[in-house]
C-alpha cells in the first residue's frame, strides 16, 4: 500500500515563521527509527534530569511507555488501523494510530462509527513542558486531528472522533478541540478520560483555523 | 488520501497552540499512580517487606514461566530496564503501568499486585504478613525448588483470593 503525501505547514517558534511539512498518511520504517534513534533519546534524557532533581513522576512525559515499533507491527496488516505522522525538516514531527471499529458514546450519535485516535505522540522538541522555551514547531496536534475528521469524513462517519486523553493533554481537547468530555474512563488503564467529538463540533473545529 | 489543508489554517491553529501552550498526548498508560489507589510516601520506607517480595514474585513467576528477562519484557510490553529493576532493587519503586502490565500477563488481579509493589495500601494486615512469608521462603536459586514452588503457589492463591 502506497503513503500519500498532503502539503501541510507548520510553525516555527523561534522565527514565527511558517515551514513547508507534509503529512503522510501512513508510518513506516523511516518514522520508527526516527521515534528510536530521535526521540526516545530525547526523552530518557529528559527523565533522567528529572529524577536527578527528584521531580515528582507525574510531571514526568507520559508517553514515556509508549513503543511505536511495536504497534506498528501490530497494526501493519490490519486495514481498521490506519495511521498518520507529519514530516519536517527531514524528521518526524509527530504520529498518531487510528482504530475505525469503534463506536460513538455521546447520546445523540450512541452506536455510530467513528474514527477513534488510538495514540497520538508529538515529538519531544515541539513539547513545551519538554523544551521549554526551546519549543520547535507548532501545530503537529492539530494537524493530525484534522486528518482524523478528514478521514471520518471520507469513511462516512461525518466527522466523528474519538480519544482517551493523557492527563496533561486534557485541556486542549475539551477547550481547544471543543470536545465532549465524556468522564474518567473505568475500563481504560489508569482511567483515562474520554473525549469525543460530534459531526458539529468537528465542523466548529476547522472552523476555528479559518477565522482570523 | 489526499487532504486539503491551508497554509492560513495551518498557522492560525499552530498558534492556537502556542497560545495555550499545548500538549497533545493521546492513548497509552501515562506515568501517574491509579488514581483509586492509596499512595504511599516512598520517603516513608513503608512497606520494604512488600518490595523484597513483589521482586521475588515477579522472578518466580518469570522462572516458572521458563522465561528469560527480556521474552517476559516483550511479553507483558514493558521495558525490559525496569523489569531487571524490579528483579534486583528491593528499594525500586516501579510504573504502576508496567505492573499493570505484569497483572495482565500473570493473569492476576490488578489491585493485588499494586498493593505487593508498594503503589497502594493493602485494607488489611493480614496480605502483608502473607507477603512477608512468601518473601523469607523464596531464595532466589537458579531452578523452582520444591519450597519455592510451594511459596510461590500458595501466594498466587493469597492475591487471587483478593479479587
Amino acid at each position: 500500500m502506497s503513503i500519500e503525501t498532503s502539503p501541510v505547514f507548520l510553525l516555527e517558534v523561534a522565527t514565527d515563521q511558517p515551514i513547508e511539512a507534509d503529512l503522510l498518511d501512513g508510518i513506516a520504517e523511516q518514522q520508527l527509527v526516527h521515534w528510536e534513534d530521535e526521540w526516545m533519546p530525547v526523552l530518557r534524557d529528559v527523565v533522567a534530569r528529572m529524577k536527578a532533581a527528584g521531580i515528582e513522576r507525574s510531571k514526568w512525559p507520559q508517553s514515556l511507555h509508549w513503543d511505536w515499533r511495536q504497534k506498528a507491527q501490530g497494526f501493519e496488516r490490519a486495514l481498521a488501523n490506519p495511521g498518520f505522522c507529519v514530516m519536517c525538516q527531514g524528521m518526524t514531527q509527530g504520529m498518531m494510530f487510528l482504530d475505525l471499529l469503534h463506536k460513538a458514546r455521546i447520546a445523540s450519535q450512541a452506536g455510530k462509527e467513528l474514527v477513534y485516535i488510538e495514540y497520538l505522540e508529538n515529538a519531544p522538541w515541539n513539547r513545551r513542558h519538554i523544551a521549554g522555551d526551546q519549543v520547535r514547531f507548532a501545530g503537529v496536534g492539530s494537524i493530525l486531528v484534522r486528518a482524523a475528521i478528514e478521514l471520518s469524513r471520507e469513511e462516512g462517519f461525518k466527522g466523528r472522533i474519538g480519544l482517551h486523553s493523557l492527563p496533561q493533554s486534557n485541556p486542549w481537547y475539551a477547550n481547544t478541540c471543543g470536545m465532549t468530555d465524556l468522564g474518567a474512563d473505568p475500563d481504560y488503564p489508569h482511567q483515562l478520560r474520554y473525549f469525543e467529538m460530534t459531526p458539529e463540533q468537528a465542523e466548529a473545529f476547522l472552523a476555528k483555523g479559518n477565522t482570523s | 488520501m489526499k487532504i486539503e489543508v491551508t497554509k492560513d489554517w495551518c498557522i492560525r491553529m499552530a498558534r492556537l497552540e502556542v497560545e495555550t501552550g499545548a500538549d497533545m498526548g493521546i492513548g497509552g498508560a501515562p506515568a501517574v499512580a491509579n488514581p483509586d489507589a492509596v499512595a504511599l510516601d516512598p520517603s516513608s520506607g513503608s512497606m520494604p517487606e512488600t518490595n523484597i517480595a513483589f521482586g521475588r514474585f515477579v522472578r518466580l513467576m518469570r522462572r516458572k514461566r521458563r522465561q528469560t528477562v527480556e521474552s517476559l519484557a516483550e511479553d507483558a510490553e514493558i521495558d525490559v530496564a525496569e523489569l531487571v529493576e524490579i528483579e534486583e532493587d528491593n528499594h525500586h519503586r516501579p510504573e504502576p503501568r508496567t505492573v499493570y502490565q505484569l497483572a495482565k500477563h500473570f493473569d492476576l488481579p490488578t489491585p493485588s499486585l499494586m498493593q505487593l509493589a508498594g503503589l497502594s495500601a493493602a485494607k488489611n494486615a493480614s496480605f502483608y504478613a502473607e507477603a512477608i512469608r512468601f518473601a523469607a521462603r523464596s531464595e532466589t536459586v537458579e531452578d523452582l525448588n520444591d519450597i519455592e514452588r510451594a511459596a510461590l503457589e500458595a501466594f498466587v492463591s493469597v492475591l487471587n483470593d483478593r479479587k
